[in-house]
């Protein structure tokens, strides 16, 4: 069985909470859920709505046609009401008007009565939730207005909800990171919030610089002391970073960066989703310098793939980048998987406080001494390449790609980050083989063996250019000409992708 | 701990007679007063960001314009280190200046020295924000010269809320040693800017020792604005104070965080919380 729900009305309406709520539930019965919040850049008006999609088997994506519309203004039943299936049904605000700013959970009660979970289940966790006597009656009432359709039988599935944003706070917080600068921008200012609510409790420190090149500089001047250090950024702050990063490349000052992608050039689509940092993620920065690029699929991964960074970064006292964008960032994804065993991060280089230690941002002797001797200029642009051999080898421990679907197949799908669980569930019964690439630098060598063995290779990305197609041509010498890309900076759904991949088998 | 530890056998390449030698002096005798595993320098880029090779002491030679908030970084991973910034009057008051103007804002303990020339000198001689009107330079419309009034940075740092503001002549070093020590024990942030002549690229404003003077450690900021207006930075014409302008004492960036006062409380930084 699987539900899709919109849940649209103004911005400050509150229609997350009725995802919340109804999510919440969802899950203690055993239920996998998947939430897409789709917001223009503006505070409180507009029109705001989340895509709530649940099933019994495992999700991760919403679907273009809806079975349910819930309402907080008329606006949503006009925007959406095309995409409602034959017998998709419409809760919409008008019986609960006096309600004020409780209609939400009015819409949460009818919903949830809709979906035949019996009354005190709802109201435990509105008690929970608010604990205030108008919710309580709120609530009664949205449940009092609607039929039992459904009836939700209790399953064995240990599921959590997790965005992507609160997994990289989880996989820094695993790692012991001591120190998070940035400087707000969406999407990924939901880890700055995250981070900085988790002060308390993890003794970490989230300090909010004035800019994001003073971000970058006191991160460095920061992780020069010992201290395990990261910053957070979307594509225009990314941009403004990059003489920082280029400085790391020749100071050798371990740095964890986190790049959560919108849609560019310029300020483009604040609020919504691109894959098209991918580029200046692999090579923002003048010079030559090797670094690290991670891109999680899914929120576990971004736990697992966040602790794999801050242990490369302080192993090889490298910049190690974290790729994700709004769709993985702000997405509720859910799962039943446990993340990998923690990775220990250890400092291991010599910090100021004892003996004299320098980094600079000139070519240098073994002392840090500034110098612009020819050999030494040339040893020490080999010795970074050789570097980066070594941090070749040392990845491969980890899981640079993985592989879904049916194993034997000769289509082969090849995509990264956010369009992961998509394609997971697009492909379901079908005869694909899914090749995930996570690590981007460096990249599998698998990756071209897969290929080789393919007769089908389609490229699924979210951006104009299929940048993860370049770097694989790059790379491997192979092109893959059969491309499905989408940039108009909303997620692809499951149904539609669906239909895209088996036009490219015909 | 003895000066001479300071040293390095690194070759100087400064002009000969650039008084850059003199404020090097004048950093060493300052700094022999403090333990030298204690401190920690960020240099700018530019002619006294060579200083980084001139001291045997840990330290980040940084990005240009950037020496400050690196600095400031190292007081977040840090805050018992003794952190010492040096900027040219390029580097702080153009490409960094609005650094500075947070810098005053977040109060964190460590002392700027700006070597202040009146010229972009490194790159051979443009103009920077306090350079004067019609200083002629190669970047400029031919004969025209520099067309921009300089900015008065004193001002600027007053208006910010700096919580020590000091000037100095570079070619008094026992003056600059005492005021950079002053500097070094002031609990927050403070700017020691060094009137400093590069004798190859601004001459006609060199040589301004006869319009300088003394005055006692001031902090009353009424007093500190009427000082600072004594000199435009345009002319060698008005008086320029030197010694601590403004003084003040308030909570630095350490006390506001609880995680960075534990971590000062035990002497150590987060490698070893
Ligand atoms: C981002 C960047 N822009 C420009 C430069 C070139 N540059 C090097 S030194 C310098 C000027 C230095 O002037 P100042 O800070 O006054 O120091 P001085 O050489 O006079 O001591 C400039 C512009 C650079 N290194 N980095
Ligand atoms: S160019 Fe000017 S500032 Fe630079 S070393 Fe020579 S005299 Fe000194």
């Amino acid at each position: 069985m699987k539900l899709n729900i919109l849940i649209g009305g103004k911005a400050g309406q509150g229609i997350n909470k009725i995802s919340e709520i109804v999510s919440e539930v969802l899950i203690s019965y055993g239920y996998f859920t998947f939430n897409y919040r789709d917001y223009p850049s503006l505070i409180r008006g507009g029109h705001n709505f989340n895509i709530l999609c649940f099933s019994d088997k495992r999700i991760g994506s919403i679907e273009s046609k809806l079975d349910f519309i819930i309402a907080m203004d008329e606006n949503t039943v006009n925007e959406h009401k095309k995409n409602l299936k034959k017998d998709g049904i419409i809760i919409d605000y008008k019986k609960f008007e006096s309600l004020g700013r409780n209609l939400n959970i009015a819409l949460s009660g009818a919903l949830m009565k809709v979906l035949g979970f019996e009354e005190d289940v709802l109201l435990k966790i509105i008690q929970k939730e608010f604990n205030n006597e108008e919710s309580i009656l709120a609530a009664k009432k949205g449940y009092d207005s609607q039929e039992r359709k459904f009836n939700l039988v209790k399953l064995k599935n240990q599921v959590k909800i997790l965005s992507g944003s609160q997994a990289v706070s989880m996989g820094a917080i695993n790692s012991k990171m001591d120190l998070f600068i940035a400087y707000p921008m969406t999407p990924a200012t939901g880890l700055l919030h995250e981070l900085a609510s988790k002060q308390v409790e993890s003794g970490h420190m989230v300090f909010q610089s004035e800019n994001e090149v003073g971000a970058i500089n006191q991160a460095l001047g920061a992780s020069f002391t010992g201290a395990k250090t990261m910053v957070g950024t979307s594509g225009g702050g990314y941009d403004l970073m990059t003489e920082g990063l280029s400085f790391q490349g020749m100071s050798e000052i371990p740095l964890v960066l986190y790049l959560c992608s919108r849609p560019g050039p310029g300020t483009g689509l604040p609020t919504y989703t691109m894959q098209n940092d991918l580029d200046i993620a692999l090579r923002g920065g003048h010079g030559e310098a090797p670094r690290i690029v991670i891109a999680p699929g899914d929120p576990i991964e971004c736990i697992e793939k966040t602790n794999e960074a801050f242990c490369l970064s302080e192993e090889f006292n490298c910049l190690s980048i974290i790729l994700s964008d709004k769709h993985l960032a702000e997405s509720e994804f859910s799962s039943d998987r446990k993340p990998n065993k923690i990775l220990s991060v250890k400092v291991k280089r010599a910090v100021p406080g004892k003996g004299v230690v320098k980094a600079t941002s000139y070519e240098h002797d073994k002392f840090g001494n500034t110098t612009e001797d020819a050999e030494i200029a040339r040893v020490s642009a080999d010795n970074r390449i050789a570097k980066y051999k070594k941090m070749k080898d040392y990845c491969k421990k980890f899981e640079m790609i993985k592989i879904f679907g049916n194993k034997n197949s000769k289509n082969l799908i090849i995509g990264w980050g956010s369009t992961k669980t998509v394609i997971l569930d697009a492909i379901e019964g079908e005869n694909f083989k899914f090749l995930q690439v996570i690590y981007m630098k460096p990249l599998s060598n698998e990756i071209k063996k897969e290929m080789l063995k393919a007769k089908n290779v389609i490229l699924v990305e979210q951006n104009v250019t299929g940048q993860l197609g370049r770097l694989i041509r790059e790379k491997t010498g192979l092109k893959i000409d059969k491309r499905i890309l989408k940039y108009d900076g909303r997620p692809f759904t499951q149904d539609e992708l669906k239909k895209e991949l088996l036009k490219n088998i015909k | 701990m003895k000066k001479e530890n300071l040293n390095t056998n690194y070759g100087i390449t400064w002009c000969p007679g650039c008084p850059n030698y003199l404020i090097l002096e004048s950093v060493k005798q300052a700094l022999s007063n403090f333990k030298h595993e204690e401190l920690c320098m960020v240099t700018d880029i530019g002619c006294h960001g060579k200083t980084f090779d001139y001291l045997n002491i840990s330290g980040i030679y940084g990005l240009h314009g950037r020496a400050l908030p690196t600095a400031l970084g190292v007081t977040l991973g840090n805050p018992n280190l003794n952190v010492l910034a040096f900027m040219g009057d390029g580097a702080l008051y153009s490409e960094g200046i609005g650094h500075f103007i947070h810098a005053g804002r977040f109060n964190p303990n460590l002392t700027l020295i700006v070597h202040d020339n009146q010229s972009f000198s490194l790159t051979t001689g443009q103009a920077t924000p306090t350079s004067q009107t019609g200083f002629k330079t190669k970047a400029n419309y031919p004969e025209l010269g520099e067309f921009n009034n300089p900015f008065n940075p004193i001002r600027i740092a007053l208006a910010s809320n700096v919580s020590f503001i000091a000037r100095c002549n570079a070619r008094d070093i026992k003056h600059t040693a005492e005021i950079i020590e002053k500097a070094i024990n002031h609990r927050g942030f403070s700017y020691v800017e060094i009137i400093q002549d590069c004798i190859i690229f601004n001459p006609e404003m060199n040589n301004k020792d006869k319009m300088m003077y003394k005055v006692e450690d001031n902090s009353d900021k009424k007093i500190a604005e009427k000082l600072a207006d004594e000199w435009d930075y345009n002319s060698k014409a008005g008086k320029i104070p030197l010694g601590v302008l403004y003084q003040e004492k308030k909570s630095i960036l350490t006390d506001k965080w609880p995680q960075l006062s534990k971590l000062e409380n035990k002497g150590v930084g987060w490698v070893k919380r």
